[in-house]
């Protein structure tokens, strides 16, 4: 089976600036895949190809089989995209909103009218459907620009940061209405700077700085991967008792540089979680006051962190 | 499964005779109507036609002049119909186009099945939907000028004829002009050259008519016996201009990322077939020796006006494009001259020059000894191919050092009248300088085209005309090169089409 979106080699220049390059990812039907980088990353640039509205310099993205360079035409029946923009038209209301996108799909008599009135339900704009479309909240407006992608039943969402700007309970439930698009098989493809969003709802993401990959993967993959090297902080009670352990674990062969400030620790460590209890074990049994020792659980946004490291382009 | 079988239902929909009637309308028409009903615009420009309309009809019947009465009302009407159709019509078509580009609507659109060209036809027939509103609604008072023997029902139609062509063609540009905002840079001078253009032709439409020079004109036109003549020429110009407008349009919003020309191209070589075609059926065989030259001649300077922008381009097809040229290795070959590049674009100006060579040499009348007559317009024609070649060839030269982007490409289109300018006046300037005073032509001041046109094709053509031919081959000889290498891009791509 193929995948329902594959990026392979992408590469976009604006001028001298890389904005992608050589981007490879695959993601499934029914799968929600984050999509993460600092500003400037390139994400953007990736979702606008991928939606055929920008052309790459190089490679190809093809959805569902289907190359965004050869048949673009082909391709935008499948795909859903949600620009990081949304400006509805003036004087319209959400009902003659979607009724003239479901025409402009193609969507004609009967049908017409029963997609616009499932996808807004759908989007709990039911009620709302005589209200102007410029004039709805932040988070009334994302549910009209989804619904809008939804209108023609595509396989693939491409959304651009759907959910900056929204407030908790907006984001909330903007949540579960992908989860339940993606329970009806539907892929869609994330971008978003609010990781943790990200992390409960993704089965995988891709991170991508300076329009390279950087990290790609299951979530429960990456994770793991990220966490073989961690970072370890650890407390004492004396500053001698400090050096003497920075001494101590500097021997050992899965520590990396260990670094003291005060009474305090921090090395990054290579290994498993038994290889951490017999180094927590050493320093114990060697008599250094110990009062703390953890390791900062890696969540989506230690992925982050810790991949892009914090460069901004 | 789809999200309709997701979602709970909603309310039953209902569906009306309307509903199923708009679904044969063009969508954007369909919401346009519905904003213009919300909109505020709109009641108020029918609103004062109405006004309009009632204060010329009161103003007229209160005084009893009869025929000179009807003329008045008349040219009452038109003159409140000119700045609706001419203005309020288009400004709001721009207006719409701009509101479609804030924040990429138009992506939003073309990601749909709505391609550029229904979202413009749409625009347009919105714009004549309001024609059609504005007319019938100052239709009782030509009716009435009519009635009072003021005007002739053919003045009438000439007339609206005339007012349809004029609103349409300038709808047509305000469009193209709105599209064209799409680069930001562009943005001020869309806005400024709309406003200017439209504003200047009402003003103008406005005086003409009030003045009553308009009706008079008319009426000579219909007693002149060069009525079809006249309104086919308007026809095909209008045609010719609203193509034009349609295809910019079409490409801005299509392509900002590339260039493709494809449909200037095929464009320009329908242009002799409409051009000639018309000459053919329309215009008496007395004129054609007069006629034809012209159009030659006209349709040569078309060429380079086209030419300009085909060797500005990008060098290389789009990945698209070269997803898309033909398979067969002749058809690929043959198309080549029409797929966007600048080396295929020499070459497409070149064959289009060398076709109007070949049917001038073919059909061009015997002038003889009279130096006013098509011999004379041969030279100038000679002239300006040569020119022509000298300067997109330049042109396509300096657009290679600019980067390979679409703002390069603009950037190129400005450079090439830089380079005439500069053509033309340092050789006057250092004249000036060295002599006090610009004298006689000299050979600095070959590159200026008009004072050596002007200066060749009388009395010196003997001497002038071996350098004119001499310059054509050099200048077509140099281009081969470029014209293998644009040609075997397309037909490489061409054979690895076919290897898949
Ligand atoms: N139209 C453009 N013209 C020039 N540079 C651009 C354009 N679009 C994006 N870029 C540049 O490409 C890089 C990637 O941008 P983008 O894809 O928008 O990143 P992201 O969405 O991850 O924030 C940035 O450095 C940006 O400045
Ligand atoms: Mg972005």
């Amino acid at each position: 089976m193929t995948a329902l979106l594959q990026v392979k080699n992408l590469s976009r220049r604006y001028g001298k600036v890389r904005a992608v390059s050589d981007l490879c990812f695959e993601m499934g039907c029914g799968q929600i895949t984050g999509f993460v980088g600092p500003n400037g990353a390139g994400k953007t640039t990736t979702m606008r190809i991928a939606a055929t509205l920008d052309v790459p310099d190089g490679g190809d993205v093809l959805v569902d089989g289907t190359s965004v360079l050869v048949e673009p035409r082909l391709a935008r029946m499948r795909i859903g995209y949600m620009s990081d923009q949304f400006h509805p038209y003036p004087n319209l209301d959400v009902m003659q909103f979607l009724d003239f996108f479901a025409r402009a799909y193609g969507l004609r008599s009967r049908r017409r009218i029963e997609t616009v009135h499932s996808v807004a339900n759908f989007c709990g704009l039911g009620s709302f459907l005589d209200r102007p479309a410029t004039g709805l909240s932040k988070g009334m407006g994302q549910r009209l620009h989804l619904a809008k992608t939804l209108l023609h039943d595509p396989a693939l969402l491409i959304l651009d940061e759907p959910a900056s700007g929204l407030d908790p309970r907006a984001r909330i439930e903007f949540r579960d209405l992908l989860k339940r698009l993606a329970a009806a098989g539907k892929g869609i493809l994330i971008s978003s700077h609010i990781l943790p969003e990200l992390g409960e709802m993704c089965d995988s993401v891709v991170v991508i700085e300076k329009g390279e990959r950087v990290v790609a993967g299951a979530i429960g993959d990456v994770q793991r991967e990220a966490q073989l090297e961690q970072t370890i902080v650890a407390k004492v009670t004396r500053e001698a008792d400090a050096e003497a352990m920075q001494r101590h674990l500097a021997e050992l062969p899965m520590v990396g540089d260990v670094a003291v400030d005060g009474v305090q620790l921090r090395f990054a460590f290579v290994g498993d979680d038994d290889d951490l209890a017999g180094v927590l074990a050493g320093c114990v049994a060697a008599g250094y006051g110990l009062v703390e020792f953890s390791r900062d659980a890696a969540d989506l946004e230690d992925i982050f962190l810790k991949t892009t490291k914090g460069r901004l382009q | 499964m789809t999200l309709v079988d997701v979602s709970e239902r909603g309310s039953p929909p209902r569906h009306s005779f309307g509903a199923r009637l708009s679904d044969l309308v063009n969508p954007i028409l369909v919401r346009e109507v519905q904003q213009a009903v919300k909109g505020r615009v709109f009641p108020w420009a029918i609103l004062l036609a109405l006004a309009a309309s009632v204060v010329i009809a009161s103003v007229v019947s209160s005084e009893e002049r009869g025929v000179v009465n009807g003329r008045g009302v008349f040219s009452a009407g038109l003159a409140t119909l000119a700045p609706l159709l001419l203005f309020v019509v288009p400004m709001q078509a721009y207006n719409s186009m701009r509101t479609e580009l804030r924040g990429g609507i138009v992506e939003q659109l073309l990601m749909t099945r709505l391609g550029p060209g229904r979202v413009l036809i749409g625009k347009l027939q919105a714009a004549m939907v309001q024609f059609l509103l504005y007319v019938s609604l100052l239709a009782p008072l030509l009716a009435t000028s009519y009635l009072l023997r003021g005007v002739d029902l053919p003045t009438i139609a000439v007339s609206l004829f005339f007012a349809f062509v004029a609103c349409l063609t300038a709808t047509a540009f305000a469009i193209s002009s709105a599209a064209q905002a799409i680069v930001p840079a562009l943005q001020a001078i869309a806005n400024l050259g709309m406003a200017f253009g439209l504003g200047v032709a009402t003003l103008g439409a406005v005086f003409a008519i009030a003045g009553g020079d308009y009706t008079q004109l008319i009426g000579a036109l219909i007693r002149s016996g060069q009525l079809t003549v006249t309104l086919t020429a308007v026809t095909l110009a209008a045609t010719v201009s609203v193509t034009l407008s349609w295809l910019t349009a079409r490409s801005y919003l299509l392509h900002t990322f590339e260039d493709k020309s494809s449909g200037f191209r095929v464009f320009l070589w329908a242009l002799p077939v409409l051009v000639y075609g018309w000459m053919c059926v329309f215009v008496e065989r007395a004129y054609w020796s007069e006629v034809f030259p012209s159009l030659t001649v006209g349709l040569l300077l078309m060429g380079i006006g086209f030419g300009v922008f085909m060797v500005t381009e990008q060098r290389a097809l789009s990945p698209r494009v070269r997803h898309h040229v033909p398979k067969g290795g002749l058809t690929s070959a043959l198309a080549a001259p029409l797929l966007p590049g600048r080396d295929r674009g020499m070459l497409c100006f070149t064959a289009f020059a060398l076709f109007l060579l070949a049917v001038g040499w073919s059909f061009w009348p015997q002038g003889g000894l009279d130096e006013r007559g098509p011999d004379l317009v041969a030279r100038v024609g000679l002239m300006i191919f040569a020119y022509g070649l000298f300067y997109l060839n330049a042109g396509r030269w300096l657009r290679g050092l600019l980067p390979e982007t679409v703002p390069g490409s603009q950037a190129g289109r400005v450079v090439m009248p830089v380079l005439l300018f500069a053509c033309i006046v340092v050789p006057l300037l250092v004249d000036g300088l060295r002599g006090g005073y610009v004298g006689e032509w000299h050979w600095g001041h070959v590159l200026n085209p008009f004072w050596t046109t002007v200066h060749a094709v009388s009395d010196r053509w003997v001497d002038a005309q071996p350098v004119v031919l001499g310059a054509l081959v050099a200048l077509s000889i140099a281009q081969v090169p470029l014209w293998i290498r644009g040609v075997g891009e397309v037909t490489r791509a061409s054979t690895a089409l076919r290897r898949r």
